[in-house]
């Protein structure tokens, strides 16, 4: 990789500036000789800055961003470097949870294969030439013709008034958008049936009755941290218990709580909701049984029931759906329309379109590339790499030296989120700030600065652009907002007016894919490919699949068939004459002759990490067919290692997850209980003293959806080291907490969250000679790092198999830049020692410490494991098992309450509150798929 | 010699233990004669080389596992226990022939075993210094395995005395020890003999030191019996105790197919078992070659055969027992970790396990058989082979299939664990044949007595 220079080569070129370079290096020498300090005037902490105590973590508000969207953060700091992202809770777009790529977006600041430096042509260069080069091309007298600026979706109201100010000084410029992860169809639907573009928003904690057809609220939905607790609320106990109809071609998250799970194609799911619509009355049609019983369970729950529909159905499929939450009344209790979150809610695929049409037309001479990948990720028949060579100057700004960056004259690194002053707007349109927790690591460079720039006005920082922006908005009250909403994270009341419009009429065109269909699905990890470059999300395994690494053509075992193919083959995909080859996974859940194929995958630049990972499904995707389209798919004689952390997904008659129906359980409250009746429980050593708290833990899996954010979370914050595909093609992924998953039948899939089960008679504790696994007064089961030998007894012996062991040395200890990444209340591990679980007792131990300084006991809840805290669904409960008041005790007090393998007395201190789910027994078993 | 080994000629066996042509001074010279005066042949070199180059493949092999860490085999979680710990148990296996023929055999009062012992107790030691090394270098920081040893430390830490890991050091350590006290004390009148008879300075010199001054009194032969039917008496718990404490290993885990009663007497029947094997494949040829069939007769090798079958049929009985068990128990975990042995991934090795250790022993009931020193060899290498799989099967298929679906995984061998465990033949050969060279690979002074009486000693 490309070094930064201290010292630009090109001014060497001039004798008389080589001397004078020279002459000032020799003075300077001279002066630095006895001591070497840092240039910059150091400040020592004379008098310690107001609240800050080494060693103590503060908390800053801010909020990151995916395709555009905003995600609230609190970010931990540790002296000046941030190690740990947490959800803001008090935000109402957040509610403390997060998802994996807010927990994942603290690697990216550290990255060493960021870019850092400025590049002209490949080379290193220096900002000042890119001054001279470039900036001209945007003078105002030129009025911005020929000059364009290609960005993502943009919530940013600065920029957005940016970008506004700068039309009026260039009326030429040309702003363009684009996003691989696309809202197209939802705002043609929106403005099919309502006549604007509008964003939709869902309540899901009002539901009774959701069908969602083809939709991942609970994952991939910008609102999906509010609606994933929303969900998991109404489902955690047998009280006011909804009931879920989910309709999808490939298993998601949302899939996975679906209390009737049907696998449709992408391009059937239309069929299905024009039935769902004659069932209801809103046109003529025949319906099928499975339909004819959502429909009346939707009558039924009135205004309480919401038809869902993902934004990559055809527009007039999403409106029908529209029209159907209208008609139920819906509108205004479960389902909402507002004023896009988007500053501009323009067609993404018609810009690009336009962008190519206007480089052919020779009409584009300059263009400015802000923060996105479109030589990668734009849609193959637009040839957008073959446009983009044509644009006589090009310029990229990027976190990475991407494909994009390869093909342009300039590339300038850009400021991470961590980095920068900016602002978001969450899905409900929620004002959110953006503060930087440290100076940019690499002088990147922020995209108000450079739209000031190139609007003429140099050398304004980003701070004054974006408090700029709400002092002409709050005037006098600027100060007291200004803080009050850095310190929030959000400017209070700022979610976007109910747009209310009677639904238009849209027929929905009958879509027939002969044969096979391909879907291009967002990825679970790498979403549109913007998260390639980082290790934590290529290693973490996929929701369902556990795949890593990769992604895969998932198919369903009888299309498998039909092909002739297994997992690992690799077949040849051929859209519109288009050829992408893809190892095949076989996927039960997966609807029949359907082929779905995630985004982002088979980048060719970027970082090593990202590098040759996957197979890019963007090579077949059509502009004007994002989400499906018919394929030719062949077998070629070709086998892909493809690698996952889960090799088998039955349970084979264990019982592990523990499910019943609402209704047995009303019959039968013991029934999560009852196999474990017969175990006698005999010990041979005697139980360990209890001294103090009792720390427990319970996962509730009615709400977990499997959706991650626990793994990266805990990988976060324990400082676990990412192992590489061929480690875990090995079986060696250091995970501490993994998410099980299970299939029963072709559609339903459990998830089950396995961490170390801090068991009291611990199996691993018994055989280890070295004594390094030991049991804490408090129940813990701890591991000793600088005791472990490494036997790996333990780890046979545990039955859960959550203990990890260093194979190698995983952990980096060379790369300086991920050092302040780690958390420093944790041990970095090395080579040849077992870990696991901790419970995160670095947290215990610091609100132990604040507990005992105060004089009094550890509240409940003041403890929250990063698991814990990670999970939007509020799906685990930790505390004081010895405290019958405790939310823990009360989670393990519930009738539902069960440990896995109770069978081995391991008397585990993690338990599972068993599973309901709630079918509608007009649905006969038989009607399912 | 003290009336307990005096042999009473009417108890001697049918077929002689002893050619009848030999006298004391042919078995002195026959045996001795191999350390002594025979020529450095081209043959023997040629045998060290190729062990010795073996061994180098062994030492590399430990190199590159400190250098690079346990990730270089093919472990992995679940199953963390492969290749080291399978050779470890095998390794210790092969030891118990020799400490059984050296002790048991001795307190028994059986003759014929004269001839073996000190072979047998020479495999003994070599294969437990093979074994030893496993377990150490199968941990993730082999140099602080030194922990496992209690002794007082500024740590304040002792080992966790509950894990049979730790028991194994014991057991192990024990059984090294014994075993080599027990085969340098009746190497002790043999080295007198060698350094009386040698020509050479250097000769003397070293075998007069190793002998420790023994003349062939009354009272040095008085102590040598006490001292030998001590460490005899200190063996013999031995021979079962290590391989009880090594099934402990397994027994005392929770680990569906390992957790298992019948393991200890198992796995003390598997290691005699796979223990006479390796003798009869080291003597059979050894004998050939330096023609010592008046002294390891034809009786020997058939009592070994009849010993192998014995053992053979408990360890057969042991799989049954697990099968059964399994059943029995009731317990799902139990019974999937059976059927997935018999049909998983793992099937060959399990029926190939049973074909080598079940069935191919069953030819032992013939005497055509036990005494065709070809198939016989072929035989004990097929043996060989079968217990080796017997602890590849216990340790991978348990493991690789327990509780949780989720963690199920599979595993096989990394090249690295090839070359350790190929290598490890290098240290035992080359410990082989140095001692074949060395030291009287048979007990000169105890096949003395067995010789009709009437000549002279030399």
């Amino acid at each position: 990789m490309k070094k930064p220079y201290a010292v630009d080569v090109e001014i060497l070129k001039n004798r008389r500036e080589f001397l004078e370079v020279m002459g000032a290096t020799v003075g300077f020498a001279s002066l630095a000789a006895c001591v070497k300090q840092p240039e910059e005037q150091i400040y020592p902490y004379v008098r310690a800055p107001e609240y800050l105590v080494p060693g103590k973590p503060k908390y800053f508000a801010t909020s990151l961003a995916r395709s555009g969207v905003g995600r609230p953060a609190l970010v931990e700091s540790h002296d000046g470097h941030p190690t740990k992202i947490e959800g803001n809770a008090e935000h109402p777009a957040s509610l403390g949870g997060t998802d994996v790529w807010m927990q994942a977006a603290i690697y990216d600041l550290y990255n060493p294969d960021r870019s850092q430096a400025t590049l002209r042509q490949g080379a290193p260069s220096t900002w000042k030439r890119f001054g001279e080069e470039v900036l001209p091309r945007f003078s105002a007298s030129l009025e911005g013709s020929g000059c364009a600026i290609l960005t993502g979706a943009v919530t940013s109201p600065t920029l957005a008034a940016q970008l506004d100010r700068l039309k009026k000084t260039h009326p030429k410029l040309r702003w363009y958008q684009w996003e691989s992860a696309h809202l197209d169809e939802r705002f043609r639907a929106t403005q099919a049936a309502y006549g604007r573009a509008l964003d939709v928003v869902y309540d899901f904690e009002s539901a009774d009755v959701v069908v969602a057809f083809d939709a991942d609220p609970l994952f991939v939905d910008a609102g999906s941290l509010v609606y994933a607790r929303q969900a998991a609320r109404r489902r955690r106990d047998a009280d006011g218990f909804t009931r879920w109809y989910v309709v999808e071609p490939s298993p998601t998250p949302t899939g996975t709580f679906a209390d009737h799970r049907f696998r449709a194609r992408r391009a059937d799911v239309g069929a299905w909701v024009t039935e769902l619509a004659a069932a209801l009355g809103l046109q003529e049609g025949e319906t099928r049984a499975a339909v004819q019983a959502m429909a009346n369970d939707l009558k039924a729950a009135g205004k309480k029931g919401v038809v869902v529909v993902g934004p990559t159905q055809p527009a007039d499929v999403q409106a029908l759906a529209f029209r159907i939450n209208e008609h139920l009344g819906a509108r205004g209790t479960t389902f909402k329309t507002i004023e896009p979150v988007v500053a501009s809610p323009v067609d993404h695929t018609e810009e690009l379109r336009a962008l190519v049409k206007s480089i052919e037309a020779g009409e584009t001479k300059t263009i400015l590339v802000l923060g996105k990948n479109p030589v990668f990720d734009a849609p193959a028949d637009l040839d957008f790499a073959a446009a983009y060579d044509k644009v006589p100057l090009r310029v990229h700004v990027g976190a990475f030296v991407d494909e994009t960056a390869h093909r342009s004259h300039w590339h300038l690194p850009a400021r991470h989120a961590l980095e920068s002053w900016s602002d978001t707007k969450t899905f409900d349109g929620t004002v959110s700030l953006v503060q930087p927790l440290l100076r940019p690591l690499y002088g990147g460079h922020s995209a108000h600065e450079l739209i000031e720039l190139i609007a003429g006005r140099a050398g304004r920082r980003e701070y004054a652009i974006v408090r700029e922006h709400y002092e002409a908005q709050w005037g006098a009250a600027l100060e007291s907002r200004w803080r009050r909403a850095l310190h929030d994270g959000f400017v209070a009341n700022t979610q976007h007016a109910e747009v209310t419009t009677a639904p238009k009429v849209v027929d929905v065109k009958p879509r027939a894919v002969d044969g096979l269909e391909l879907t291009f699905e967002i990825d679970g990890t790498v979403w549109d490919g913007s998260y390639a470059d980082n290790p934590w999300l290529q290693e973490l395994p996929k929701p369902i699949t556990k795949l890593t690494w990769d992604n895969a053509a998932l198919v369903s075992p009888a299309t498998a068939g039909k092909l002739g193919v297994e997992t690992d083959d690799v077949v040849e995909i051929e859209v519109e004459g288009r050829k992408v080859d893809a190892a095949v996974f076989v996927l039960p859940g997966q609807a029949e002759d359907s082929l779905a194929l995630s985004l982002g995958n088979g980048r060719r630049r970027g970082s090593r990490v990202g590098r040759g990972v996957g197979f890019d499904a963007q090579r077949a995707r059509p502009s004007d067919k994002a989400w499906f389209t018919p394929a030719k798919v062949r077998s070629i004689d070709r086998v892909y290692t493809l690698v996952t952390t889960q090799d088998h997904h039955r349970m084979e008659g264990r019982n592990l997850v523990r499910e019943a129906t609402l209704a047995a359980f009303a019959s039968d409250d013991q029934f999560a209980k009852r196999p474990d009746a017969k175990v006698a429980k005999l010990s041979l050593y005697p139980e360990h003293p209890r001294e103090g708290e009792q720390w427990g833990l319970t996962v509730n899996l009615n709400a977990c959806n499997g959706c991650n954010a626990c793994v990266v979370a805990c990988q976060s914050e324990n400082n676990i080291p990412v192992v590489g595909k061929e480690q875990v093609a090995n079986g060696r992924e250091m995970h501490w907490i993994r998410i099980d998953s299970y299939f029963e039948g072709d559609e339903t899939v459990h998830n089950q969250p396995v961490t170390c089960m801090h068991c009291e008679n611990a199996p691993c504790e018994v055989v280890c000679p070295a004594n390094a696994t030991v049991h804490s007064p408090s129940g813990i089961n701890e591991m000793v790092y600088n005791r472990c030998i490494g036997t790996r007894y333990c780890s046979n012996n545990c039955p859960y198999k959550v203990r990890r062991f260093n194979f190698l040395l995983y952990q980096d200890w060379e790369t300086p830049s991920l050092e302040p990444m780690r958390n420093p209340d944790v041990s970095v591990r090395s080579r040849g020692v077992m870990e696991k679980c901790t419970f995160c007792i670095q947290r215990i131990q610091a609100a132990r410490i604040t507990a005992r300084k105060e004089d009094r006991e550890v509240r409940d809840g003041e403890i929250v494991t990063a698991c814990q805290g990670a999970c939007p669904a509020e799906a685990i409960s930790f505390g004081d098992i010895a405290d019958p008041e405790s939310k823990v005790s009360k989670a393990k007090a519930d009738a539902r309450d069960y440990v896995l393998l109770h069978e081995l007395n391991a008397k585990p201190r993690v338990s599972y509150t068993a599973k309901l789910t709630n079918p509608n027994p007009a649905i006969d078993e038989k009607v399912k798929g | 010699m003290t009336e307990k080994i005096v042999v009473d000629r009417e108890f001697v066996a049918p077929a002689p233990v002893v050619g009848a042509q030999e006298t004391y001074r042919s078995v002195g010279e026959r045996v001795g004669g191999v350390v002594l005066t025979r020529k450095l042949d081209k043959r023997w070199l040629l045998g060290l080389a190729v062990a010795f180059g073996l061994l180098q493949v062994f030492f590399f092999s430990i190199a590159w596992l400190l250098a690079h860490g346990t990730g270089v085999w093919g472990l992995n979680v679940p199953v963390g226990w492969g290749f080291a710990i399978i050779n470890f148990v095998w390794w210790v296996g092969i030891g118990h022939a020799g400490t059984l023929i050296s002790a048991i055999l001795l307190l028994l009062q059986q003759q014929w075993r004269m001839a073996i012992a000190r072979f047998a107790e020479a495999m003994t030691l070599f294969a437990v210094a093979c074994a030893g090394l496993f377990p150490i270098l199968h941990t993730g920081r082999p140099w602080l395995a030194y922990w496992l040893i209690p002794y007082p430390n500024t740590m304040d830490m002792w080992p966790n005395f509950r894990s049979p890991l730790l028991w194994d050091i014991f057991a192990i350590s024990t059984y090294a020890t014994v075993s080599l006290l027990f085969w340098f004390v009746g190497l002790v009148p043999d080295l007198a003999t060698l350094r009386d008879t040698a020509k050479h300075k250097w000769a003397r010199y070293f075998y007069g030191i190793l002998a420790m001054g023994w003349r062939g009194s009354a009272r040095h032969w008085q102590r040598y019996e006490v001292a030998s039917l001590l460490l005899a008496g200190l063996a013999t718990p031995l021979v079962v105790s290590v391989h009880t404490i090594v099934s402990l290993d397994f027994a005392v885990s929770i680990v569906p197919g390992w957790h298992t009663t019948v393991f200890p007497p198992y796995f003390v029947a598997g290691a005699v078992y796979s223990g006479f094997a390796m003798v009869l494949t080291l003597v059979i040829p050894v004998r050939k070659y330096y023609k010592l069939e008046n002294i390891i007769t034809d009786r020997h090798i058939q009592n070994m055969a009849k010993v192998m079958l014995a053992t053979g049929l408990i360890v057969a009985y042991g799989y049954g027992m697990e099968v059964f068990v399994a059943w029995y128990s009731g317990v799902e975990f139990e019974m999937y970790m059976i059927e997935n042995r018999m049909g998983g991934v793992y099937a060959p090795f399990y029926w190939a396990l049973i074909f080598c250790n079940v069935l191919t022993p069953q030819l032992l009931w013939f005497k055509k058989i036990r005494t065709n020193l070809v198939i016989l060899f072929v035989i004990t290498l097929v043996v060989n082979v079968g217990m080796w799989l017997e602890r590849f099967v216990i340790v991978v298929t348990s493991l690789h299939r327990d509780f949780l679906p989720s963690s199920w995984d599979v595993y096989s061998g990394s090249k690295w664990d090839w070359s350790l465990y190929i290598g490890s033949f290098g240290l035992f050969f080359t410990l082989m044949f140095i001692f074949i060279r060395v030291l009287p690979m048979i007990s000169i002074f105890e096949v003395k007595t067995l010789v009709k009486s009437g000549e002279e000693t030399p």
